[in-house]
């Protein structure tokens, strides 16, 4: 048991990543990650002109924290605390 | 009496278990550096405010059914109905993909990365998809390329392409594969065309082709390292993104969707239906409700709305998918739509038949419902009226039941084409058979035609 869960080291990887899956991410992470470059160096110019944030691509974000805490409350408030009556 | 929790055994970070009725995860040692940083770093406060990661509670370590390699316990919010990809329509499926990459791109931000990209660890809460898994972050490790790419591909980006790009129906091809479907299988039934599409030639056609030809070589993490970049992992995660908001079904007009245009009721009787089925609820007062057959859920609303939870399933995935919709522009919180065929309902699968439970061991409910739903059943599937009473008994305590007599067009459409060889399809006959295992509460016509509902009980049980 002890050896099964060797308290000491790291988590190993409990999911295979595969050989071809792996190799294929050097391939393709090569040629997108230019494109990721090249849309920031963009978007840094834009934003320099404009002072605007990429807003669009934040909202449709679902792990953006767009609202804030007052419309949380109110959303909470909307629930009817007895639905039967 | 603490109890493993069966479907959780694939990661040695940890595990969940049942104590007193309530669930639990154990976090293990193995994970304490992880588990601390994904609390600190920010990360669980940013993707627990904006509702996609399940909230926790840490509490007594006590509790750990194994104490010598347990580092924390922690109580997850309760998840009110847990249902499976292969019983999601595509827009599920869909937004369930988009939250993982997501959660993936944030969790870079933090310093972290997604280790498991399973469709398993997403859940339906409150009308939107939340992530489940809270172990599933580790470390980034800059350099490293991203381990649940592959999952990724299989478990969301094959089956929305195939759904997408070929035919709907092979969402069911994810109930076989439980760890999703293979890139070559994928890659050989997508239409060629796909080839031409960026996203899908590479994420799903070059990666099934550079699988195969690397099958039999070992690569391991240390040749690998330092070989790809943050920006191109950022890159990879754009690229699926759009690659998975760029998949689309048309709208699904299938056998159902138009159900409600074409059907017995006047305007004036269907509400007056609805207010029928309302007050048979109230007079249930639920906690939880199934609607079998409820098509777009029109009458599933009359318990949601009371903020009741509420699962609306259908055969359909047209009507599942306007379901959902709805669900989604209305922000409804009390209802969950989901493909089921009610005639080969979901098993029991995976390891041991433990790892997904069918949707018979989900239940039972309060209060089942089945409106317009008998006369599929007992005679385009050839159910005796018994056999279908005794099933909606093991599904629950209340039954709402409309019963729609061989008068009625519906009924002679689907007798039609056939020999009618069911004698006992009657109101008399059904009563008789329903009566075996329920009590007759209450039974009133419907207004303007010539069904009838039902309020049923079961029997108490020796």
């Amino acid at each position: 048991m002890q050896n099964l869960f060797s308290i000491i080291s790291k988590p190993e990887l409990y999911l295979d990543p595969g050989s071809g899956s792996m190799l294929i991410q050097l391939i393709l992470g090569a040629v997108l990650g230019l494109g990721v470059v090249v849309r920031v160096f963009w978007k840094n110019i834009k934003d320099f002109f404009t002072g605007g944030r990429g807003k669009a691509e934040e909202a449709a974000d679902p792990t953006a924290v767009t609202e804030d805490p007052t419309r949380i409350l109110a959303e909470v408030d909307d629930t009817p605390t007895d639905p039967k009556l | 009496m603490s109890e493993k929790v069966s479907g959780s055994f694939r990661d040695p970070s940890g595990f969940m278990f049942k104590h007193n009725g309530q669930l639990y995860r154990q976090v293990n040692q193995k994970y304490r550096e992880e588990y601390d940083l994904l609390m600190t770093s920010g990360l669980y406060n940013q993707l627990t405010k904006s509702k996609t990661l399940v909230v926790h509670t840490e509490v007594d370590l006590e509790l750990a059914p194994m104490p010598e390699i347990a580092y924390k316990v922690i109580q997850p919010d309760v998840v009110e109905f847990i249902s499976y990809p292969y019983e999601w329509c595509f827009n599920q499926l869909k937004d369930a993909a988009i939250l993982t990459l997501a959660i993936a791109r944030r969790a870079l931000e933090f310093g972290m990365s997604l280790k498991d990209a399973s469709a398993y660890n997403i859940q339906f809460q409150q009308g939107r998809p939340i992530f489940i898994d809270t172990l599933s972050f580790e470390k980034y490790e800059e350099g490293m390329p991203w381990v649940a790419y592959r999952q990724f591909c299989q478990h969301f980006l094959a089956p929305l392409a195939l759904m997408a790009k070929k035919d709907i129906r092979l969402a069911q091809m994810l109930r076989l594969h439980i760890d999703g479907i293979p890139l070559d299988l994928a890659s050989k039934l997508l239409p060629g065309g796909t080839r031409l599409n960026f996203g899908l030639a590479s994420h799903i056609h070059l990666h099934a082709r550079s699988q195969e030809r690397y099958a039999d070589k070992e690569v391991s993490q240390a040749e690998v390292k330092g070989r790809i970049s943050k920006s191109a992992m950022l890159g990879l995660f754009d690229s699926l993104l759009s690659t998975v908001r760029s998949l689309r079904v048309k709208t699904i007009q299938t056998e159902w969707t138009d159900y409600y245009q074409d059907n017995n009721y006047t305007e004036a009787s269907f509400e007056a239906k609805r207010q029928l089925v309302k007050s048979f609820i109230e007079k249930v007062n639920p906690k939880q409700v199934w609607d079998l057959g409820g098509n777009t859920g029109e009458f599933s609303r009359a318990a949601s709305d009371l903020g009741i939870p509420t699962v609306c399933y259908d055969i359909d995935p047209g009507a599942v998918q306007q379901n959902y919709d709805l669900v989604k522009k209305n922000k409804e919180k009390f209802m969950l739509p989901l493909c089921m065929d009610l005639t080969n309902p979901s098993p029991d699968l995976g390891w041991h038949n433990a790892e997904r439970e069918s949707m018979q061991t989900r239940g039972p409910v309060d209060l089942v419902m089945a409106l317009a739903l008998i006369h599929h059943l007992a005679i385009s599937n050839n159910v005796p009226l018994v056999d279908v009473a005794n099933y909606f008994a093991d599904l629950g305590e209340h039954l709402i039941i409309e019963f729609v007599p061989k008068s009625d067009s519906q009924v002679k459409r689907l007798l039609a084409s056939r020999v009618d060889i069911f004698p006992d399809y009657s109101l008399n006959g059904f009563k008789k058979a329903f009566e075996e295992q329920f009590t007759l509460k209450l039974q009133e016509q419907v207004p303007g035609s010539e069904r009838t509902i039902f309020l049923f009980t079961r029997k108490a049980q020796f």
